[in-house]
């Protein structure tokens, strides 16, 4: 018997109506990127397993990065960030803009390409 | 005959001649990651390609950006209502001028201005003005203000991209002499032109990924023998056997007879069937026999094994009524039971157990875009 794999995560547009599963957490704003930029529409969780509890952290995006860096190395995979805001009820797109601001204000920084730690 | 991968990588290239045993395009084009870098050059850097429809940007200063492998551009309507499309890359020193912006939710300015130095062009292209801090040379003691040359307008302005029309649809060439859009688009452009597609408005938009090579999904919009398999609601009401797939140079139609008759004035087009245009590389027109309407696809690549369809659906009224958005939802099953055929195929494709697949006798339209591909790898 063949297991099915169930990926971790599915990504949809509510407005086009579709949906997509992926494994990879930052594949989730790759899809959300290549989406907006077709489309304007921005695009939500409808999935999301993580491989250990939610941090309990107020909504503060800061907090949340820095409670979630203690499980990653070499920073937070920010798709992994954006799951966690989705339970927070907050849309990919607007994830990402709370992140923009925050790294505007310094408190946040990239130690590689779309990873985040606080500083 | 098929080839298996057997150790010894026997492929050739694309017959000429359908009945060939060697007629389809070695499989490792739609696996290779350096297949997809190329076409970029190749297919997209040399071809006209689709890049928006110009009731979007119905206003002077109106525009909307389309990225086309990694060439980013500005499709913006101009003071004298022509439209241009430029490189979204500003004179000074580089940078990305306007922030992505789709034909669906399209941007509107005066002019177009970089937000780095601030230098300013007008909807032409043409530089406009700059800061003081470029006519002067207050920070540089080893020059006098009078030394600044002033910057001239054109030599300074945005680079363009070749852009022609058929009908409302804007198309773009990358290539530096390219062949002209109705060479390229042949008789096409006459039959789309006599019909009044500027008097229909964008309705819809429904994006999808899909993981398949664009060419998968390519072969099979434009053959229709899967369809008695596949598609058992949509044939019920076609006549199959009376379907036509007609071969041009760049482009290839497909004729679909339906069972019955619907009014004229179901149909923006005069013909009693379903007409769908598949234009090389990329794009496809839907007449639709049983809508007053008309749709377009864009099949654009992601990587090897990824593309985005962007179905787009034109109506006299943005506003559907409940039939047109039910016509919507028909399209749309009709679009996911290919997905699933088209993901299957490249699974096949990605075990890499075949070398070079062959086509059938009525697969002459898989076999032109074959052709046009290796065409387009060899230029
Ligand atoms: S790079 Fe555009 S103004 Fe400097
Ligand atoms: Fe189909």
């Amino acid at each position: 018997m063949s297991q099915h794999h169930q990926p971790a995560f599915t990504i949809a547009c509510e407005a086009c109506g579709v949906d997509t599963d992926t494994d990879s957490a930052n594949e989730i704003v790759a899809f959300y990127r290549r989406h907006h930029r077709q489309t304007g529409h921005d695009v939500v969780l409808t999935r999301a397993d993580l491989e250990f509890d939610l941090p309990v952290a107020d909504d503060d995006l800061e907090s949340v990065v820095a409670e979630l860096e203690a499980h990653y190395d070499d920073g937070v995979p920010i798709g992994v960030v954006a799951a966690v805001m989705s339970e927070r009820g907050y849309a990919v797109g607007e994830t990402l803009e709370e992140i923009d601001d925050v790294r505007m204000t310094g408190a946040l920084y990239e130690p590689r390409d779309d990873h985040l730690a606080a500083v | 005959m098929t080839r298996w991968n057997n150790g010894l990588d026997e492929v050739e290239a694309v017959s000429p001649d359908i009945t060939d045993e060697t007629n389809a395009l070695p499989a490792q084009y739609f696996t290779d990651p350096d297949v997809h870098e190329m076409e970029k050059e190749a297919v997209f850097g040399q071809y006209w390609v689709y890049a928006g429809h110009v009731n979007c940007i119905p206003e002077p200063g109106d525009y909307f950006t389309r990225t086309i492998g990694d060439r980013e551009i500005i499709v913006v309507r101009n003071h004298e209502g022509d439209v241009q499309a430029f490189y979204n890359v500003c004179a000074h020193r580089g940078s990305a001028m306007v922030e992505e912006t789709p034909m669906t939710d399209p941007g509107s300015a005066s002019r177009i201005q970089c937000p780095y130095h601030l230098w300013t062009y007008d909807l032409d292209g043409d530089l406009a003005s700059t800061p003081r801090s470029f006519e002067e040379a207050r920070l540089n003691p080893d020059l006098e203000d009078e030394d600044v040359p002033e910057l001239d307008a054109e030599e300074n302005a945005l680079m363009e991209v070749h852009s022609d029309r058929i009908g409302p649809f804007v198309f773009v060439n990358f290539d530096e002499e390219p062949m002209s859009l109705d060479e390229q688009a042949g008789k096409m452009k006459s039959e789309l032109e006599a019909l009044p597609l500027e008097e229909y408005q964008l309705a819809r938009r429904i994006v999808s990924e899909v993981e398949c090579n664009w060419k998968v999904f390519g072969g099979n919009y434009s053959e229709c023998d899967h369809c008695q398999a596949n598609h058992q609601d949509w044939v019920r009401d076609l006549e199959l056997l009376e379907s036509e797939l007609e071969v041009n140079d760049y482009h290839w139609v497909l004729h679909y007879q339906h069972k019955e008759d619907v009014d004229d004035e179901m149909r923006i087009h005069e013909e009693h069937e379903a007409k769908f245009y598949y234009f090389w590389p990329n794009f496809t027109v839907n007449m639709y026999g049983t809508a007053d309407g008309y749709g377009t696809y864009i099949i654009d690549p992601i990587d090897e094994g990824r593309f985005q369809l962007v179905a787009d659906y034109y109506f006299e009224d943005p506003d559907l009524s409940e039939e047109e958005a039910e016509f919507v939802r028909t399209s749309r099953q009709l679009q996911e039971e290919d997905f699933e055929l088209v993901e299957r195929q490249q699974r096949g494709l990605d075990s890499g157990a075949i070398a070079q697949a062959q086509l059938g006798p009525n697969e002459h339209t898989v076999h032109k875009l074959h052709r046009l591909a290796q065409e387009a790898y060899e230029a």
